[in-house]
């Protein structure tokens, strides 16, 4: 197995690791956006650039961490100022593009960027930075491909086909969870029982707990779960359409006990807005 | 594809048989005395020569039907010919016996040449060639500087072949390099022979080809499927190298894919070429089905037991499409953008397979190769730098055309012998290679060599062949702000650097070029163009700053006379320059007065007229319109 040295700590990583999973297990900070352990990495941000050290004061190489597969023993600079300044550089242009994400701006706060000297000459839907995180999760995790990339260049946006409201969408949010900058929401329309993905148009209808009538997954989601489960039992089914909390009650019901005290789990990360309109 | 060229039946078995075949076409070909060659090459078909050409057949049938008229047994051949070289003054038609040149003709000379020189063997004068110095008439290529300064390798049966005739070809030595790799090399010696002749890739990237190969045929394939690919996506503006390979002479393209994937253990191959080259698709088509039926391409060619085939792929048009990553993801069907190279095509490439993509002029080379010899190839060029390359001269330059020379020959041989120096005796300002991301280089660099490296030194690069010079009127912000703007809707968005950079970088040059600019933006360029070498994804955004970078370099004061004095010394970019009229030239006739659309000349009849620069627009109206040049920008 090869051994990375980055920052001066080595560690040992199986044969193609990436240097990311190296620093990782050296407890070595490589900022990322484009990356998510659940998704190939491509390498498309470039914040995660790294140096390779040359041998015997050779010139370096500068590479992504994230998706370099390490193949042979190499000593990696994260804070060389050669990678330090493409770092800096691609976080500047990622503010001038998306000048108004927090997410962003916290990250460059903890590279030590301070702002961009260029101004907004690029277009972006609601500061989306195009890492393409959505765009994989949507096709490689989900098995939707609701969305994709439309436009090339500057013109380059996440949109569902035709730029269209998908017929593919199940609304299941993974986007939304998996978006490193806050550009894909969930928005629940609470007078017409619906979640959309904003901003891709996307509406699915929300399953409703049949019991105490809280708004729960959407229905293509319990439709997709249901189908994967394979399941053909009336029971099943039936519970399928409660929420955990009235499903807890029934159990306990039916175990003789009284009812369940604990609530519904927290949908984390997924930013919600309740939208009224 | 095996079905198709297993239901045809073979007509060369083994190396002998070709030979054989050659004997018997030269032996025919020698009674056909009389040749006439139209070019067909896309810019002189765009000049009507498609019409020349049927014109001579039907002269050709019409004495052949008149029989003894001409001296009995003579045959006359007419015959389409790929690109001949000299676009600038086409159609070039060429006549044999004597090899006469004929430029600029036109439909109604057609009668005149056939009676004339065909049929009588006299020459038409007033067709020749005038050389611009010594203002005599000259007859044959050899004696024209923009053909006798060349040295043909590549295209050394442009422009005398049909390309939609295999019979020309190989009655020309064509397929006589693949029946000696097939019949007498080992791959590996074959890999050994390119490593010798020192080519390197004609795309742009100089990597030693052999390399590649060595590595492609070493790297494991999981099925022991190995691919090959042919990058005929040429993109480049003002580049028609490739088009003009692929449309003169197609065959030599597929022999030397074919060699090439006998070296490497391909089983299957690709040309990837643009749409926009209707002719080229349609003559590689004819190539690939001809090489077919006579077995040079299928199952056991020429008895080795060497099995391969080749497709075409008809790219969409996406500039970064020629980036061999992103040529290989639109092969497979999915959008044409570049990956990290970080596992190498030649372990891993197309469909995951080992894969080797070479540009068209780079598998063009190799029949020559394996034909000279790689002593005989490696003799000419410089020390890093072996072979010839193929240049596309365009811009300011009087012999627009596809020229070939030697590697290590001086820009200022190419610019002023073979291009007949700058158009309508302007002064050459610079010469701009290897396309989009190449760069400028100046007249005090003219002396330096063609050659990958020092190109690379002076700051551009080789590229895949296209030369555009530019004249004392060019303004080289202007230049750098188009080959921006270019790379800009051509990059593919995917990587930040790239997408954001060039749109930074542009925005910038925009300022400049309306003299908004200040001075700090110029180390603004520096440091964005660093960023984006360092940072890119792939090489379209990693030389995205050359054009900007060599013109910094070179031309850095016409930068500051922007910004400082907000005056293009070229008068080029709109606002800053004005337009006066010399009262010395002017003639008072008023048409200026009258076509200017703000009424801002004024002046007496038969007295100088005056520009109010208070209400001018700086439409250029005036500019065009004065019939004594009395108008003026400074």
């Amino acid at each position: 197995m090869p051994t990375v040295t980055i920052e001066g700590k080595t560690v040992t990583v199986p044969h193609e690791s990436t240097i990311l999973q190296a620093a990782r297990k050296a407890h070595v900070w490589i900022p990322t956006l484009c990356y998510h352990p659940t998704v190939p990495s491509l390498g498309v941000c470039r914040i995660c650039m790294v140096e390779i050290l040359g041998n015997d004061g050779a010139p370096g190489r500068l590479v992504t961490a994230c998706n370099y597969p390490v193949r042979r023993d190499i000593t990696v600079s994260v804070s060389s100022e050669r990678a330090a300044q493409v770092r800096k550089g691609v976080m500047q242009l990622l503010l001038a593009r998306a000048p108004d994400s927090g997410e962003l701006q916290e990250l460059a706060a903890r590279m030590g960027v301070r702002g961009t000297p260029y101004p907004t000459v690029t277009e972006s839907q609601r500061n989306c930075i195009l890492c393409g995180l959505c765009v994989s999760v949507c096709e490689e995790v989900i098995g939707a491909s609701a969305i994709g990339f439309a436009g090339r260049g500057v013109e380059r946006a996440v949109a569902a086909p035709f730029r269209q409201a998908s017929e593919t969408c199940i609304a299941c949010g993974a986007c939304a969870a998996i978006c490193p900058v806050g550009t894909i929401q969930v928005r629940i329309h609470t007078d017409t029982g619906e979640a959309e993905i904003s901003p891709f148009k996307s509406r699915s209808k929300l399953l409703v707990c049949e019991e105490c009538g809280i708004r729960m997954v959407s229905v293509p989601v319990a439709q997709a779960m249901n189908d994967r489960l394979k399941i053909d039992w009336e029971e099943f089914r039936h519970l399928a359409r409660l929420c955990p909390e009235c499903r807890r009650k029934h159990a306990a019901k039916a175990l003789g006990f009284g009812a369940g005290e604990d609530s519904v789990i927290p949908l984390e990360k997924i930013q919600v807005n309740e939208v009224n309109n | 594809m095996a079905t198709a060229t297993a239901a045809v039946r073979k007509i060369i078995h083994s190396p002998k048989e070709l030979e054989a075949y050659r004997d018997k076409l030269v032996k025919k070909t020698k009674k056909n005395s009389r040749i006439v060659r139209v070019c067909i090459g896309t810019g002189c078909a765009a000049k009507g020569s498609r019409r020349l050409y049927e014109l001579f057949c039907e002269a050709a049938a019409a004495s052949a039907q008149a029989g003894s008229g001409n001296g009995g047994n003579v045959v006359i051949e007419s015959k389409h010919v790929g690109c001949h070289g000299l676009c600038e003054l086409g159609p070039i038609v060429v006549i044999d016996p004597g090899e006469i040149l004929y430029h600029s003709v036109e439909e109604p000379d057609v009668a005149e040449i056939f009676r004339e020189t065909v049929l009588g063997g006299r020459v038409v004068e007033r067709l020749l060639y005038e050389d611009p110095k010594t203002k005599e008439k000259v007859k044959t290529p050899a004696e024209i500087p923009f053909y006798n300064v060349q040295k043909r390798i590549v295209l050394k049966h442009n422009g005398h072949i049909d390309p939609t005739s295999i019979d020309d070809y190989i009655a020309v030595g064509g397929y006589s390099s693949l029946g000696r790799a097939l019949g007498s090399m080992e791959p590996e010696s074959i890999i050994d022979q390119v490593e010798k002749a020192g080519l390197r890739g004609r795309g742009g990237g100089g990597f030693p080809t052999a390399r590649k190969w060595r590595s492609c045929r070493r790297a494991e394939s999981p099925d022991g499927i190995r691919y090959l690919i042919c990058n005929g996506d040429e993109g480049d503006p003002g580049a028609f190298m490739d088009r003009s390979v692929m449309e003169g002479n197609p065959h030599g393209v597929l022999e030397g894919m074919i060699i090439g994937a006998y070296a490497v253990g391909a089983s299957r191959g690709y040309i990837y070429v643009r749409n926009e080259y209707p002719l080229a698709v349609e003559h590689l088509k004819l190539a690939i089905d001809q090489a077919r039926k006579f077995g040079f391409l299928g199952e056991d060619i020429l008895g080795s037991g060497f099995s391969f085939d080749i497709r075409i792929n008809r790219g969409g048009g996406a500039f970064v499409c020629g980036e061999s990553t992103a040529l290989m993801a639109s092969l497979e069907g999915r959008t044409g953008e570049p990956r990290a190279k970080y596992i190498h095509t030649v372990e891993s490439g197309l469909n995951g397979r080992p894969t080797v993509l070479n540009n068209v002029e780079t598998w063009a080379n190799v029949p020559s190769i394996i034909g000279m010899g790689s002593g005989e190839f490696a003799a000419i060029g410089t020390e890093g730098s072996k072979g010839t390359k193929v240049f596309s001269l365009v811009g300011k330059i009087t012999n627009t055309g596809l020229v070939e020379v030697p590697m290590g020959i001086t820009l200022r041989r190419i610019i002023e012998d073979i291009g007949g120096g700058v158009q309508n005796g302007k002064a050459f300002k610079a010469v701009q290679t290897g396309g989009p991301s190449g760069g400028c280089i100046p007249a005090e660099q003219l002396d330096a060599p063609v050659d990958f490296d020092e190109l690379t030194r002076l700051g551009s690069m080789m590229g895949s062949g296209g030369m555009i010079v530019m004249d004392e009127d060019t303004c080289m912000v202007n230049v750098a702000k188009y080959f921006l703007g270019f790379l800009k809707s051509e990059s593919c968005g995917k990587c930040t650097p790239c997408r954001e950079g060039i749109a930074q970088m542009l925005a910038i040059l925009d300022r400049i070029s309306k003299g908004e600019g200040e001075l700090e933006d110029l180390d603004s360029l520096h440091v964005l163009a660093e960023l984006l070498s360092e940072g890119s994804l792939c090489a379209l955004g990693k030389t995205a700053a050359n054009p900007i970078l060599s013109t910094l370099r070179y031309f850095r004061g016409e930068y500051e006379e922007h910004i400082l004095n907000k005056h293009c010394p070229a008068r080029e970019c709109k606002g800053l320059f004005i337009y006066q009229i010399d009262p010395e030239s002017c003639t008072g006739c008023g048409i200026c007065r009258k076509n200017c659309p703000v009424e801002a000349i004024s002046g007496e009849r038969k007295a100088p007229h005056v520009i109010d620069q208070a209400i001018c627009t700086k439409c250029n109206t005036c500019f065009e319109k004065c019939p004594f040049g009395a108008v003026m920008k400074v």
